[in-house]
């Protein structure tokens, strides 16, 4: 396995405190869009106004829809984005995201025979679902790619194993009813359509769990970067830590299925771009460069997703998707 | 002589399991063969049962010779028709041409085509992402590619969310409610690529080779392998618009058919598309059985268990067995 580190050539990196400054502003920006944007609009100046008035139609569209819906993207987008660069660093191969290893495909496919089968679990426990069967596709994908040898072959591997889960997928939802499949949409190709203030309670406290394992997470990184031989002369326990880092990185996964399907290819994305902006950093700069990116990327799929075909929402995954892997080729290719 | 013989006691047995699955009786049969079809269930049989039967034939040999010749020009063993954005681009293609009404759903000839343009898009994609790179790069490119293509499709799907249930086989792969009309245009069009793939062979086992041997040999090593791609492509696109993304058979069969043929490269194209056609037909037979085991719970209206989804599960399980054989110590 190599690592790639994306190294801009020809595009200089911009110096840290011009990246920040940029990266916050277009969060900030985006988060107003966010807000303001939709039908009905709202100017920004009107939103304290409306904030403050519990009776208006503006304080139901800002206060239950938009808010509660911009928590998820950018709690998804952040858990999305650094449970990518986990599995990036932890395998040392910059392809080795959600979609390829099984982990986003296994965590939709469990909230899927729960919801199709109707069985009898407590909405509140469909991260835990997620998250469960994030861990069993994650660890199916890699005890079948570990004999694979080559980055290239983990990665087809990884794929096949991912194209089998999602079949099951696909044969789950053909048992489904008609009716259903709106709802199981979701569960294929994620969305933020419907989100409320209920479900950000409900899968908070995952998140609020992750950021502590995720910090832990760190000094492991960096011993795993040293390469497995010169880790273990040091003392560490690489397995051991491996199996840490991917644990962390499917419970960001399932924590995000459960509420909005699997968000495509943001973790492969946000690391990248974070590599980008800091090419002579490490996991630990990285981190919290991947979770601002990444809640800023999917914050702004989620506006296309709602405003490109408005009245008709577009899935959140089909758009990053779309933007994800191109700006990821373009950046690696220009790290080749 | 052994192997001759075994082919042919496979294919007769995968072809009676599924007319047998299906449903069909030996006296349907007979009637069908004598060419008057008269009672309800040989009516069935000739309406349904055969085309479904020959609709896995055709598209399990198209894939398999296509996965064949991708992994030779390649040199990927891991290389298959659906980890090359040509699948997911021909299932965008037929799914994009009727929901913008380009194409009538049922209209044979105009999927085809659809599925075709869609294939040369998704294979134009995974091109331009590779960019000249080597058989690896080409490899993440086609993943790359085939991640845009289905973001493009769900995007369709969301433009059109009532023809989700008629997509969802399609996504999946199936072979199921395929009549006569749909295989006018397949009937030709795969046998048609299946023979210029035969008798491309040689050229085929020259570039396995290597660019070196290839140019030293006196065939252009670009240009070959630019040929050779095209006609996966033709062969891929013609399987897709019959049954949507079959998954695995592209990758798995080709492995069966190189050992079966002890690597002679004339021989290979033909195993291939006979071993492809054999393992498609036994896994819809085994898709008909589920099916039916399905049905006589309460599954209603729903829809049975589409083929894909018997590749997919069988085609993962033997890829991860033949990965781990063929660890290096």
């Amino acid at each position: 396995m190599t690592s790639t580190h994306v190294r801009g050539r020809g595009l200089a990196a911009p110096p840290l405190p011009h990246a920040a400054l940029a990266a916050s502003a277009a969060l900030a920006a985006l988060i107003l869009a966010g807000l303001c944007l939709g039908t009905p609009s709202i100017a920004p100046q009107r939103i304290p106004a409306a904030l403050g008035d519990p009776t208006s139609l503006e304080h139901v569209v800002l206060w239950e829809l938009r808010a509660p819906r911009l928590l998820v993207a950018l709690l998804g987008g952040a858990a999305i984005g650094t449970a990518g660069l986990l599995l990036q660093e932890a395998l040392r191969n910059p392809l080795a995201v959600p979609e390829l290893l099984g982990v986003s495909s296994g965590a939709a496919l469990a909230v899927a025979v729960c919801v199709v089968w109707a069985l009898p679990v407590s909405a509140a426990l469909y991260p835990l679902v997620g998250l469960g069967g994030a861990a069993a596709g994650g660890v199916l994908a890699l005890a079948a790619a570990r004999a694979a040898g080559t980055a290239t072959g983990v990665l087809l591997v990884g794929a096949a194993v991912s194209t089998a889960i999602q079949a099951l997928l696909l044969a789950v939802m053909a048992t489904a009813d008609r009716l259903q499949y709106d709802l199981l949409f979701r569960y294929l190709v994620g969305s933020l359509s419907g989100v409320m203030w209920d479900q950000v309670a409900r899968t908070l406290p995952w998140f609020a769990l992750a950021v502590p394992l995720v910090l832990l997470c760190v000094p492991a990184l960096g011993l795993l970067r040293l390469g497995d031989e010169a880790a273990a002369s040091l003392g560490a326990r690489v397995d051991l830590a491996r199996l840490g880092v991917l644990a962390v990185a499917a419970l960001l996964v399932g924590a995000v299925t459960g509420p909005c399907g699997p968000i495509a290819w943001v973790g492969f994305v946000a690391p990248l771009l974070a590599r980008w902006l800091r090419p002579r950093g490490e996991a630990r700069t990285w981190l919290p460069w991947t979770a601002v990116l990444g809640a800023a990327i999917t914050l702004a799929a989620d506006l296309a997703a709602r405003l490109a075909l408005a009245p008709v929402e577009t899935p959140l995954g089909a758009w990053t998707a779309l933007a994800g892997v191109l700006t990821g080729a373009a950046l690696m290719r220009r790290s080749r | 002589m052994n192997r001759a013989l075994g082919a042919f006691v496979l294919v007769v047995a995968v072809v009676a399991a599924h007319l047998a699955t299906g449903g069909a009786t030996a006296a349907d049969v007979l009637a069908v063969v004598q060419g008057h079809p008269t009672g309800l269930d040989a009516r069935l049989l000739w309406e349904y049962g055969l085309p479904r039967l020959l609709t896995a034939a055709l598209t399990g040999s198209a894939l398999g010779v296509a996965g064949y010749l991708l992994q030779s020009v390649l040199r990927n063993p891991l290389a298959a028709p659906e980890l090359t954005a040509v699948n997911p681009g021909a299932v965008l293609g037929v799914l994009g041409g009727t929901v913008l009404g380009a194409v009538a759903a049922d209209a044979a000839a105009g999927s085809l085509l659809a599925a075709l343009v869609g294939g040369a898009l998704g294979g134009g994609l995974s091109w331009a992402l590779a960019a000249g790179g080597g058989p690896g790069r080409v490899v993440v490119a086609g993943l790359l590619g085939s991640a845009v293509l289905g973001g493009l499709t769900t995007m369709l799907l969301a433009y059109q969310p009532s023809r989700f249930g008629n997509v969802l086989r399609w996504l999946a792969g199936s072979v199921e409610g395929r009549v006569w009309d749909h295989l006018t245009v397949a009937s030709w069009w795969i046998p048609l690529w299946l023979a210029v793939a035969w008798a491309a062979s040689a050229a085929v086992g020259v570039l396995q080779g290597g660019d070196e041997h290839a140019a030293s040999l006196g065939l252009p090593p670009r240009t070959g392998r630019a040929a050779v791609l095209a006609v996966a492509l033709a062969l891929t696109a013609g399987a897709a618009a019959l049954a949507g993304a079959i998954s695995f058979v592209g990758l798995v069969v080709p492995h069966a058919a190189r050992w079966l043929a002890r690597g002679e490269p004339r021989a290979c194209v033909p195993v291939a598309a006979l071993v492809g056609a054999a393992a498609l037909t036994g896994a819809d037979a085994l898709a008909q059985a589920a099916t039916h085991l399905l049905a006589a719970g309460h599954l209603g209206h729903r829809l049975g268990v589409p083929t894909g989804v018997v590749t997919a599960l069988l085609g993962a399980a033997v890829l991860v067995a033949v990965v781990r054989r063929e660890r290096p110590a």
